[in-house]
């Protein structure tokens, strides 16, 4: 069925992390109409979950908030969460200049704009009734793992995904759902729709800004590292959980025995520059987290040992090499050694075995938590969506990486964050304001022209 | 100029005082319920509440519900600095349908639970909030200062930063002055050949952006030219400029700044691992040049005629200095920064020598490879398989250039090589290359004129390293590119485009509203001294002027408000407490006073 409903932008940004916000707030900013596409039950991405952020050690919720907030009340931004893009390609409906390369040398751009079918999943709330008052999610006896932190904790089935989440809806993992009644009971508004139907509608627009993200390789698919049956063997999103204020535990313990960890091991380059994994290049982010990790643990665990196993220290940011030094300075033990595997240790711990790379041979040690750096895979695939390249990494192809590193080869579709590779927030930010004025560009040269 | 309204003393009794938990960073030290029994029963309280991030939607709706409710008129929020969220409080209050200035923050998050626990983090909390109710209850409802832009953007140097950072605002129909201090535009990019990871050649990607400048429209290009004085403010900025050659000034009247001024290679000292002592100690950038000209012949790469049989790469040579270790500059100061694009420029240098001079050995001499960034780990592994030979030195084990002993090299490279169990070896070599770092351009100068901040590496600082990257506390002043901090060519571009995209929202409605936090005259007390123009810190934004009243001349004091810094240094040496700061008044520093000293708040 071809969906009826159609709503026009000037710009569709897909992705609602720290990179699609800040692309929506430059472009809402200059005038532009922004719809922004989510497909988390919140826009926030990676950022809202993490602890404090390398090297500000600013609290992650503290400074992304004011950004989510923002964009929701932004009058030339318009937000779709929880929603699925099934197809964004250039709009055949009129003529095609055919000009593949859009921005600073594109002479004589002439384009019919975007057109994007999306579908709205259910969350079997009615978002207009709903005041996000929580009653349902007070009274649903049904608990589950808490993906929001990692797994790490319990929540409801159907409730507000986290504290700050925008928007303020709850929503319902149907398939875990007893269909007891009780949180239609509880609602004072009449908001729980058991039999609310995915809505599909399409979104017009002269450009758009894929700023879709990253996520991590998934450790149960790692051999070598146990495939996420070691107890106490966690990956470094879980670790930002376990470290940030609003935690599954409000504080560190370790995950199988809630026992004070007192020995703590890095494993950095965990599937990165490997091409065993896939993922032939450095993830970029992970030597600063794991330092900043560590430094946030020695402050709240002083007495225990940490320690990261490295390759490189890749401090090459503003203020980063600094951090670094001041890590080391805090007692925090590097070693240069490739982690070949973990097994189970006894009692809880895990046991890592290393080469070190002085060429003094292979090497045990057992530690209670051990976190491992996961490299970054892109999280998503354009694949038969939309027909943007990627590169050899799998990473949108940035086809100017020197003058303009956000222009692709499909015309007015731009690309920011770590949809383009590996980023940082810095990084990220100032990319997604060079999106938005590459796409504030294209439409105004169009404007210029016709 | 308006006269001091009389509203200013009255008091409002509506105040409403939200408490954050902040997700545990306030609550685990604060007692915040213990707080908010305590501020219900403050006089001039009318609601207090507290919630787990008032930053939130729900904490935010909260505010605008009573206020439209009418149960309050005035609000106070208690959470974290307010560096981070008053404009988000204030537009919640302009969203209920208020005057945004009605709002004041209390800081119990970096001013009390990061710092203090248990009671005394709850009383002082409860003191905190005490005197911010006190001031609030004087709050008044302000209008923003409303000031005219002009749209024109000058940009300062005139590398690929600067260069991109024009194009860009240009295309948005905002006219632009590019400012060259030298005879060409290009910068750095002048001095390289093929850039890595991409190889693409450092000319084509020049020329491609100067066939778009040169001609552009409302762009205009002045080269060899020295920025003498900037003055003015957001929207209404001068500059007074003089060219090189033949000293003519002229004046520049723009709306918007934007820093591109870039950065310079670090010069070794005398001596630094030979350099400047043996002729076959180079750079990195000589090197990059030695390629780009390219007059070897054979198998083997030529330097000066010579043949290059081995060659050693010193990586970090003024980088990632550690105090007590390098030697500082004559100014006391350390490169503690990396410079980020030299690793994967020496690697691509390798590989071409490599590639295309199989005769020349290469031993890269490092601390840690840093080619993060998409593409540069292919030239890492890449010069793994040329047969590039890595060695790893510690910082505190440099390695040492010294003549060779034997008869077919003039150099030798010791290296404790802590690859190899830390031992200590001998490298023969005809050539040592040094990938020397980036240091920012000298613009002390410049930035003194605007008063930009320079952080402790010198680089330029911007407001926030994590979230407002190409912006200074200075309205209306942008960065970009390398000035900043060291990046590579691409990542300068994006500093440009989100400089450009930061400028043109600023001008694009011809005018820009700044906050009304600034000096007011009342004028029936104000008898001329003139005192408070003595003591204004801000050149033109106070001055005395004649009016005439009743048929006599009078002198009054006349504030420019967009000018004004709102510091309060007028306020504090007026006889007659006739001037004061909108928003930040004489009698609300008394009343918070009174609130902090009186012991009945922190039970
Ligand atoms: C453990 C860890 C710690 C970190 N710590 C720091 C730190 O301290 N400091 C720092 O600077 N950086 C840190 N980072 C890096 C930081 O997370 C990234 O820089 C940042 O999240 C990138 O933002 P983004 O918006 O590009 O991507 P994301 O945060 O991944 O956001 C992408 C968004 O797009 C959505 N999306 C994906 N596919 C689709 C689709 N098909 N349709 C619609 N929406 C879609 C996702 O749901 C997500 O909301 C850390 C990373 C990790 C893994
Ligand atoms: C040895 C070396 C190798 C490199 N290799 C690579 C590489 O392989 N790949 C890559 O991507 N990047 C590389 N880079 C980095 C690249 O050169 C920079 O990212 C890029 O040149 C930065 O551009 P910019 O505009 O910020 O600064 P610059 O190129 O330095 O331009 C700044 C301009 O501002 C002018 N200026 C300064 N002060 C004033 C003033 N007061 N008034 C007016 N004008 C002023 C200067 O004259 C200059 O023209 C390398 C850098 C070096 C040093
Ligand atoms: S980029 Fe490499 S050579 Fe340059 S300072 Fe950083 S670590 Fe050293």
């Amino acid at each position: 069925m071809v969906p009826t409903n159609t709503k026009n932008f000037d710009t569709l940004v897909v992705g609602g992390g720290i990179a699609g916000l800040q692309t929506a707030l430059d472009l809402g900013d200059q005038g532009y109409s922004v719809a922004v596409v989510e497909k988390d039950a919140s826009i926030g991405g990676k950022m809202i979950r993490l602890s404090k952020v390398f090297p500000t050690l600013d609290c992650a919720s503290c400074i992304t908030t004011p950004k989510m907030s923002a964009v929701a009340h932004h009058e030339n931004i318009t937000l779709f969460t929880y929603c699925t893009l099934n197809s964004l390609d250039h709009d055949n409906s009129g003529e095609d200049s055919g000009n593949k390369f859009p921005g600073i040398n594109a002479p004589g751009v002439k384009a019919t704009g975007l057109k994007a079918l999306i579908t709205q999943n259910p969350r079997y709330v009615d978002p207009i009734k709903c005041i996000g008052c929580r009653q349902c999610e007070y009274v649903c006896p049904v608990h589950v793992p808490d993906m929001e932190q990692g797994g790490l904790s319990a929540t409801k089935v159907i409730c507000i995904p986290f504290s700050n989440a925008i928007p303020q809806l709850p929503m319902m993992d149907i398939e875990n759902c007893m269909l007891c009644g009780q949180c239609e009971k509880a609602c004072p508004t009449n908001a729980i729709d058991y039999f609310q139907k995915p809505e599909r509608f399409i979104i017009t627009a002269k450009t758009a800004v894929i700023t879709t993200g990253f996520d991590l390789l998934p450790v149960r698919d790692n051999v070598q590292y146990g495939n996420a049956k070691i107890p106490n063997v966690i990956d470094s999103l879980q670790m930002e959980r376990l470290l940030a204020p609003h935690g599954p535990y409000n504080r560190v313990l370790r995950p199988s025995d809630g026992m004070e960890p007192d020995s703590i091991a890095y494993v950095q380059c965990a599937g990165s520059r490997d091409k065993s994994t896939g993922v032939s290049y450095c993830s970029r982010v992970c030597c600063m987290y794991a330092i900043k990790q560590a430094m946030l643990l020695s402050g709240s665990l002083p007495l225990a040992d940490i320690i990261i196993y490295y390759m490189d220290i890749r401090a090459f940011g503003k203020g980063y090499e600094q951090f670094y030094q001041n890590a080391k300075a805090m007692g925090i033990e590097f070693i240069k050694a490739k982690v070949a595997r973990i097994d189970e240790g006894e009692n809880g711990q895990a046991q890592v075995r290393y080469e070190l790379q002085d060429g003094s041979g292979i090497a045990t040690a057992d530690h209670d938590l051990v976190i491992l750096s996961m490299g970054m895979i892109p999280a998503w695939n354009p694949g038969a969506i939309c027909p943007v390249s990627k590169d050899s990494d799998k990473f949108i192809t940035s086809i100017k990486p020197k003058i303009s590193p956000v222009l692709t080869d499909m015309e007015g579709v731009f690309v920011a964050g770590a949809a383009a590779g590996p980023k940082d927030i810095v990084d990220t930010i100032t990319e997604s304001g060079c999106a938005a004025m590459e796409a504030a560009k294209f439409m105004s040269k169009r404007l210029v022209e016709n | 100029m308006s006269e001091m309204s009389s509203d200013k003393t009255t008091k409002t009794d509506r105040v409403g005082v939200y408490i954050c938990y902040c997700g545990g960073n306030i609550s685990d030290h604060v007692d915040v319920e213990a707080v908010r029994n305590r501020v219900e029963k403050m006089p001039g309280v009318a609601v207090a509440r507290t919630e787990m991030f008032m930053c939130s939607d729900p904490g935010q709706e909260m505010i605008i519900e009573d206020l439209k409710s009418g149960k309050i008129d005035r609000v106070v929020v208690a959470s974290c600095a307010p560096s981070l969220h008053e404009t988000t409080f204030r537009d919640a209050i302009k969203r209920a349908g208020s005057n945004p200035f009605i709002y004041e923050h209390a800081n119990i998050r970096e001013q009390v639970s990061w710092v203090h626990h248990g009671d005394t983090a709850t009383n002082k909390a409860t003191v905190l909030i005490a005197s911010a109710t006190a001031k609030a209850k004087r709050l008044k409802p302000l209008d923003p200062i409303r000031v005219e832009a002009k749209k024109h953007t000058t940009i300062i140097g005139g590398g690929v930063a600067g260069i991109k950072t024009a194009l860009d605002i240009a295309q948005t129909g905002i006219e632009v002055t590019l400012i060259e201090k030298s005879g060409i535009l290009g910068g750095q990019l002048n001095h390289l050949d093929r850039l890595a990871p991409s190889g693409e050649k450092a000319s084509d990607i020049l020329q491609e952006f100067l066939d778009q400048i040169v001609n552009y429209k409302n762009i205009t290009i002045h080269t060899n030219c020295i920025i003498e004085n900037v003055t003015g403010y957001v929207g209404n900025f001068r500059l007074d400029v003089v060219t090189k050659s033949d000293n003519k000034k002229f004046n520049i009247d723009t709306g918007a700044i934007v820093m591109a001024t870039g950065s310079v290679s670090y010069t070794p000292y005398d001596g630094e691992y030979g350099f400047g002592r043996h002729e076959q100690v180079i750079v990195l950038k000589d090197l990059i040049h030695i390629l780009k000209e390219n007059k070897s012949s054979g198998s083997v790469l030529e330097v000066n005629g010579k043949p290059i049989k081995n060659m050693v790469m010193i990586h970090c040579v003024g980088s990632r200095q550690i105090p007590g270790i390098h030697k500082p500059k004559e100014n006391g100061k350390l490169n503690e920064y990396c410079s980020r694009t030299c690793c994967a420029a020496m690697l691509n240098a390798s590989n071409q020598i490599r590639e295309n001079f199989p005769g020349t050995g290469i031993y890269e001499m490092y601390r840690d490879i840093r080619t993060y960034g998409r593409g540069q780990e292919a030239l890492y592994t890449q010069a793994s398989k040329n047969k590039v030979v890595f060695m790893r030195y510690e910082a505190d084990a440099l390695p040492e250039i010294t003549p060779s002993p034997l008869p077919d090299y003039p150099l030798q490279v010791k290296i404790k090589d802590s690859l190899t169990f830390n031992e200590e070896m001998d490298v023969p070599v005809d050539l040592v290359v040094l990938a020397t770092g980036i240091e920012p351009d000298d613009v002390s100068g410049l930035a003194s004129m605007m008063k930009l901040p320079i952080g402790t590496d010198q680089f330029l600082l911007e407001v926030h390293p994590k979230l407002r990257p190409v912006e200074f506390p200075i309205t209306g002043v942008f960065l970009a590119g390398t000035c900043q901090a060291p990046m590579d060519a691409g990542e300068a571009c994006n500093a440009a485009g989100a400089a450009a995209v930061k400028a043109s929202a600023l001008l694009r409605k011809g005018y820009i509203e700044l906050d009304p936090f600034v000096a007011q005259v009342d004028i029936d007390k104000c008898q001329g001294h003139g005192a408070c123009v003595e003591a204004c810190l801000k050149e033109g934004a106070l001055e005395l002027i004649e009016t005439t009243i009743e048929g006599k001349i009078h002198k009054k004091a006349r504030v420019t408000a967009a000018l004004c810094l709102g510091c309060g240094a007028c306020a504090a040496v007026c006889p007659e407490k006739a001037i004061d700061i909108n928003g930040w008044a004489l009698k609300q520093y008394e009343d918070m006073v009174d609130a902090i000293v009186s012991d009945g708040f922190a039970v």
